[in-house]
């Protein structure tokens, strides 16, 4: 069985993300999830077992503080070499509407596979726009009570408590739309090709003109043809 | 097995602090200087190596005059206590007496158990990167020895016993102390969060012994540990069953539309 979909050279590609992003989204990616497991190893009760990969609770604890060092690095890495790719990113998000709304309502049957005709999207589609926004906030979330617990006796201690729950609840949802964006970046069907988007930086010209219309005819479009000449 | 506890009385106390040297013999803890802030305490907080201490708080009564107020301040040994719930690794334990112990092995100084007490007492040791406090010399109790502090205290202001009799030997007192000049004695510990298995006999309200007068573990605390680290992790694993499900329904679904629309505007579309 076909997992992701075939990269496929010989059709021609537009490119939809660039080196920065690329190396931002899979330095958080392994740093992320190493700080999910070590993490968890707390979260969950008696999760011994998960500890003993890590070494143990020490193990786990310090592999949880490198990794969530270079978390915060990769962010400083995003914001120093590509400030204009977030503020493009932002300015997309904003553009959430009624093709965004009506995307997001019709989604659950595509997510399930049956067919359906969406409404054109922009860069980013209703579902990315969502998980734009929620990701990035608890990850910031994350950081800043992540910092707090770590070092507590700096703090004042009202702070502190309100990190405890802040950090979990920050996980539970940075979680969920991990697990929820790794699926549909990858193995689901439809939305299989942006996974190449993301790891070579092109996505097929004919899935980008289908997917993100919006985007496809403002960057390679016409349109953009017209502004550049 | 009934409570047993330390009766502490304010009103004998001469803060000699012969039970913070006694604590520090049994417990082979290393001396910590702090400098001199303008109070006679020798520590403003109790530390990592410093389980016990004695307060002195002064107070300018119009009427009385300075009154000077000594509070053997250390572990309250909570009968449901904060830092038993927050321990994410269980380090923390009630022995049957009443007496809340932590096991230092399990401890990997997370420090939860620091801010999640009302009285703040776990308190952080940094050279060990675990968290120590007050045990109420399990160790010696267990032996039927009294508690290292209770074994020294020469003004008998410090008693080891069953908690029910030294409760209303604590009332006795208290009773004795409001017909003779402070009519705002009170106990302590006796109620607070639930009760606590260390007792005080204050000569005044607690405010003036710098403890809460009603002790409470902060809200947060409650709404992580009833809340958020039960129930909202389960939609982790429904994020997975979710797209577990999408995996299978997808392919099925695609399966049959190839069979009769082989070339429809769904696969047409770049759905592979």
């Amino acid at each position: 069985m076909q997992l992701v979909p075939e990269y496929r050279e010989d059709l021609e590609r537009v490119e939809r993300f660039n080196l920065v992003a690329r190396v931002t989204h899979w330095g958080h990616t392994v740093t992320f999830l190493l700080c999910l497991f070590t993490g968890l190893v707390l979260f969950v009760d008696g999760a011994d077992w998960l500890a003993a990969i890590f070494g143990g609770y020490g193990g786990a604890g310090l592999i949880h503080r490198i990794a969530a060092v270079f978390l915060t690095l990769f962010i400083a890495f995003f914001v120093i070499f590509d400030f204009k790719g977030i503020i493009d990113w932002v300015k997309d998000l904003l553009r959430f509407g009624k093709n965004d709304i009506i995307f997001v309502m019709k989604f659950p049957l595509e997510f399930l596979g049956f067919p359906v005709k969406m409404p054109p999207q922009t860069r980013f589609n209703g579902g990315e726009k969502g998980n734009s926004m929620v990701t990035p906030t608890m990850v910031i979330l994350l950081v800043i009570s992540g910092y707090i617990m770590w070092f507590p006796s700096i703090f004042p201690a009202g702070l502190v408590r309100v990190a405890y729950p802040t950090h979990d609840i920050a996980m539970v949802f940075a979680t969920l739309m991990v697990c929820m964006h790794g699926y549909l970046g990858s193995f689901h069907p439809g939305s299989g090709e942006s996974f190449w988007g993301m790891w070579k930086g092109t996505v097929r010209k004919d899935w980008a003109q289908h997917h993100h219309a919006i985007w496809y005819e403002e960057t390679y479009g016409n349109k953009a043809e017209e502004e550049e000449a | 097995m009934a409570y047993m506890t330390n009766l502490y009385d304010s009103s004998k106390c001469t803060a000699c602090r012969g039970c913070m040297i006694a604590c520090k013999d049994w417990n082979q803890l290393p001396a910590v200087m702090e400098p001199f802030k303008g109070n006679y305490s020798t520590h403003e907080d109790t530390n990592g190596d410093t389980f016990t201490i004695i307060k002195f708080m002064e107070e300018e009564d119009p009427v009385d005059g300075v009154r000077w107020n000594f509070l053997k301040y250390n572990c309250f040994h909570c009968f449901d206590p904060a830092c038993m719930q927050v321990c994410p690794r269980q380090a923390y334990s009630k022995t049957e007496w009443g007496a809340t112990i932590h096991d230092p092995d399990k401890c990997i100084g997370c420090q939860y158990c620091t801010y999640a007490c009302p009285f703040h007492i776990p308190k952080y040791r940094k050279r060990e990167d675990k968290i120590a406090k007050c045990t109420l010399c399990a160790d010696r109790v267990s032996e039927g020895l009294t508690p290292a502090c209770a074994r020294t205290c020469p003004a008998n202001a410090l008693k080891f016993g069953d908690r029910a009799e030294l409760l209303a030997e604590a009332e006795e007192r208290v009773k004795f102390l409001r017909a003779n000049g402070f009519p705002r004695a009170t106990i302590y510990g006796k109620l607070e969060l639930g009760g606590l298995n260390k007792l005080y006999i204050l000569t005044d309200t607690p405010d003036k012994f710098g403890l809460p007068i009603d002790p409470h573990i902060p809200k947060q605390i409650p709404f992580w540990q009833d809340w958020v680290q039960p129930w909202l992790g389960w939609l982790i694993p429904l994020a997975i069953a979710g797209s577990a499900t999408s995996f299978v329904t997808t392919r099925i679904l695609a399966n049959k539309h190839a069979g009769h629309e082989e070339h429809g505007a769904h696969v047409e579309g770049g759905h592979e």
